[in-house]
């Protein structure tokens, strides 16, 4: 069918991993090896079984895509590797190039994606969560995990105490001209499970310009990890055009915001879009990011302990580290924590396919947080704050996640 | 093909997660660091990962009867195919295997199990101010066992030795499953054979190394990192020499040519001055700061009389840090720069490098192959890696010749095939051109002595 796309996929992917000299150096950070243990779950594992299978020494089973469907996409690896092998890029690659050899994704992530292309069923879905029970759905989004979503009224009561609250708030010392066109893109996962985090962005961003509101679709990012590239694409002009107005792009979920900065990538041979493109994917800034920029100062300062998990998009995808820590800093106490960018193994839909694994991980990842003493966790990823809200119920209410804009 | 009945009974043993026989599992088991080609792909019949001694010996006493060919293997990280399961058969992995047994401080020694990482292994002993001193470029990832099993080198070694300076006793399951203890904590012991080295560097053909007990030094309570550039390897390599004669022993002194900085310099996007030719990256040790700065002005004087350029003393652990994470990069940053590359591992009296790496570099000139060199230039072990596209066969045909007269160079100065990752399958051609037929025969009746059916690891060293 798509012959010569499908084998352009492979070849993009054993390009990449055709330059691993399997040395080893991915094992010891790739969390699935960790928690496995065995090698077909390691990065180098996988990179391999991309080179082989483009190289004809593998067939294109069932097992070679559920090994490949075995990866978090956290780039932890990508990082370490001397050669910087791009494993979630060759991942991406072979899923979707399997996926079009055996007749389309699996009928959940199909049920997934176009859920998330349609905008209407999205916003539906963030008034009442049981709009997924009765559309069949439910084994996709269980009961569990639609997470108890802490809100910043919460934070206030609980951490500011009426002597912080007593005091007035400073003003934002923000300078943005006027004329700097501002606009917000709302993530599916802050609409549907973090309405209220969203809307402390959305208050934020007010106090440093007047916000453009878009009704944008989906990043596509679910859609692009899971063998829906087409879906991807679309998705991806769609916003490129509605965004054409704006000059910066704000976005407050760490996967959003990697995927839009990556779609320029993903139509460099398109002569047709290729330079909305890359205009559109400049013009993207997470949300901590344009703060620090516009040097926001925090609605108030308490006297609360944060620690700050990295969601892999932000630290890894994104190179932003530094500026959520510094609007903490400026917040509050501030504790880092032990491995605080090692993938919570939320992504995306993982938690759901191998829910004994990401267990596993995210109990570690409950120790490292509980090891600060911090009364909060801090992340800018509604797929981590789903998983860090398991954590902080294992902990027994130690700790409390919270996005960051519930906080700053 | 191993049958059903007898992988049921090995799979009791260690449990059936812990016995491996899908298509993708023996896949992954097929390959290591080494440039043995990925494909066609060496697969083990069974992949099996014990968890105690007392399975491997179990496992190895039921490969015996049944003559099953058996691989053992750590993290598979070693650069000359060790632990690639040439003759299918099992791949005993024994990174379960990861228990600190004892740190007897008193004696300063370590107990381990053979799957214990070298580098969790150093910061076990380091936290009670003891050092592990041998640190071969994976030691990240790379397992102890693995590290012993091939007497592992590394950067330290020109002050400090190699892994085999510091075993004192290993226990081993025999080809048989017999369980051998060797060795002990008495530092004067003449007692028989001395089978401790006899294993150590054995490559996984005459036992399985299970547990091994390692002598520790008092760590350093001081480290520097210096970073010298020159406009060439031999102003470099004088520098070295001059140091070691006056008394000056950095902990590690390494070299890496004008290629190696290159490859570096794309990688982090740095510019590289035209002029300058080579590197040597030292880190210097002692007790105290003032013992550093004495060390580091000595060297500082040694290598402006030699030539030197650019003299650099890292002012942070950070920068310290990212020094060595360029160095211990190198060989995959080096790889990166074409479709193949070979790395060796030649290892020479350290007065001969100059003259080898000249010879090395015409080498190079006369079969138009980029070699790039690096290595440990304070012991003379140097890794020259011809930049090579093996699927093109003349370039192919010219790449093997290179690196039979590389190898040849290196023994004509009085050196040998490898300094510190083995034989295994990738040197096995010239074994004999290293050792002679005396030599070779004499390995040969070790090997029959100990492994009479020739189960352990088939395939390598000759």
């Amino acid at each position: 069918m798509h012959k010569t796309t499908d084998n352009k996929l492979l070849q993009d992917a054993k390009k990449n991993v055709s330059q691993c000299d399997r040395c080893g150096t991915c094992l010891p950070v790739c969390p699935l090896f960790e928690a496995k243990g065995v090698e077909t779950s390691s990065a180098r594992g996988k990179n391999t079984i991309a080179r082989a299978l483009a190289e004809g020494g593998i067939e294109p089973t069932p097992d070679v895509l559920a090994a490949v469907n075995f990866c978090l996409l956290c780039r932890a690896c990508v990082e370490t590797c001397p050669s910087k092998i791009k494993t979630d890029e060759a991942m991406i690659n072979v899923r979707q190039y399997l996926i079009n050899r055996t007749g389309g994704p699996s009928v959940k992530y199909k049920a997934i994606g176009s859920f998330l292309k349609n905008r209407g069923m999205v916003k539906i879905a963030a008034g009442t969560l049981s709009i997924l029970r009765k559309l069949g759905l439910n084994s996709v989004f269980p009961d569990g995990m639609v997470p108890e979503e802490y809100t910043r009224a919460h934070f206030l009561a609980a951490f500011a105490g009426p002597a912080a609250l007593g005091k007035k708030v400073l003003p934002s010392d923000v300078a943005v001209t006027a004329t700097t066109k501002v606009a917000y893109f709302k993530g599916c996962g802050m609409r549907m499970m973090f309405p209220k985090a969203s809307d402390e962005t959305l208050k934020i961003l007010k106090t440093t310009t007047r916000v453009m509101l878009k009704n944008n679709v989906c990043c596509g990012m679910p859609h692009l990890a899971h063998g829906l590239r087409d879906e991807f694409l679309a998705l991806a002009k769609k916003n490129i055009r509605l965004y054409e107005d704006a000059e910066v792009v704000v976005c407050d979920c760490a996967s959003c915001g990697g995927a839009l900065k990556h779609i320029a990538s993903y139509f460099n041979e398109d002569p047709e879009w290729k330079d909305q493109a890359a205009t559109f994917s400049r013009k993207v800034m997470d949300l901590t990011e344009y703060l620090v920029k516009v040097g926001y100062t925090p609605r108030q300062k308490v006297d609360t302990t944060f620690t700050y998990h990295d969601p892999c998009h932000l630290v890894r995808g994104q190179g932003i580290e530094k500026q959520p820590r510094d609007l903490l800093k400026a917040t509050g106490k501030f504790v880092e924590m032990k491995e605080a960018d090692t993938c919570c193994a939320g992504a995306g839909t993982f938690h759901m396919d191998y829910p004994d694994i990401s267990s596993k991980i995210i109990e570690k990842k409950r120790q490292n947080i509980e090891g600060t003493g911090a009364a909060i966790v801090v992340t800018g990823c509604p797929g981590c704050l789903i998983q860090l809200t398991k954590a902080a119920k294992a902990s027994g209410g130690k700790f409390k996640p919270m996005h960051i804009s519930q906080v700053i | 093909m191993i049958r059903e009945e007898i992988k049921k009974k090995i799979s009791d043993i260690v449990g059936p997660e812990n016995a491996l026989d899908s298509n993708l599992d023996r896949f992954t088991y097929s390959y290591d660091a080494s440039f043995v080609p990925l494909l066609p792909a060496n697969k083990p019949d069974l992949v099996v990962r014990p968890l105690t001694t007392e399975e491997v010996s179990k496992l190895m006493a039921i490969a015996y009867e049944h003559e099953i060919p058996v691989t053992p293997r750590g993290i598979a990280s070693g650069r000359t195919g060790g632990s690639v399961p040439l003759k299918g058969g099992i791949s005993l992995s024994l990174d379960r295997m990861t228990k600190v047994v004892e740190l007897d401080e008193k004696n300063m020694m370590v107990t381990a199990e053979a799957g214990v990482r070298t580098f969790d292994l150093y910061n076990f002993c380091a936290a009670k101010g003891l050092f592990y001193p041998p640190d071969p470029a994976s030691w990240k990832f790379s397992t102890i066992g693995g590290n012993v099993a091939e007497n592992a080198g590394g950067m330290r070694a020109v002050k400090y030795g190699v892994t085999s300076d510091y075993v004192m006793g290993l226990e081993v399951v025999l080809a048989d499953g017999t369980v051998l203890q060797t060795g002990g904590k008495a530092i004067k012991n003449v007692t028989g054979y001395d089978l401790v080295s006899l294993f150590t560097g054995s490559e996984g053909t005459l036992g399985v190394i299970t547990k091994v007990l390692l002598k520790l030094i008092p760590m350093p309570k001081k480290r520097g990192t210096l970073q010298i550039m020159f406009r060439t390897l031999d102003d470099g390599c004088m520098t070295i020499h001059k140091m070691l004669q006056s008394n000056i022993v950095p902990a590690t002194a390494e070299i890496m040519d004008r290629t190696c900085l290159e490859a570096v310099a794309r990688h982090r996007k740095m510019d590289l001055a035209p002029a300058i030719g080579a590197s040597i990256v030292i880190e210097i040790d002692g007790e105290d700061d003032k013992a550093l700065e004495t060390q580091a002005k000595q060297i500082e004087a040694v290598a402006k009389e030699c030539g030197s350029v650019e003299f650099r003393i890292a002012q942070s652990q950070q920068e310290s840090d990212e020094l060595w994470a360029i160095r211990r990069g190198l060989s995959s940053a080096v790889a990166g720069l074409a479709p193949n590359r070979l790395g060796e591992d030649i290892s020479v009296p350290r007065d001969a490098l100059p003259e080898v790496v000249r010879r090395i570099r015409s080498i190079a000139e006369k079969y138009k192959l980029p070699i790039a060199v690096y290595g440990h230039a304070g012991d003379g072990n140097l890794h020259p890696s011809i930049l090579c596209d093996l699927s093109n066969h003349e370039e192919a045909e010219r790449v093997h010749q290179a690196v039979e007269e590389i190898f040849k160079a290196a023994l004509a100065v009085g050196g040998t095939l490898s300094g510190e990752h083995g034989i295994g399958i990738t040197k096995r051609p010239y074994i004999t051109l290293a050792l002679g037929e005396a030599g070779v025969k004499t390995l040969k009746a070790v090997k029959q002595a100990l492994d009479p059916k020739g189960i352990l690891n088939p395939g390598k060293i000759w």
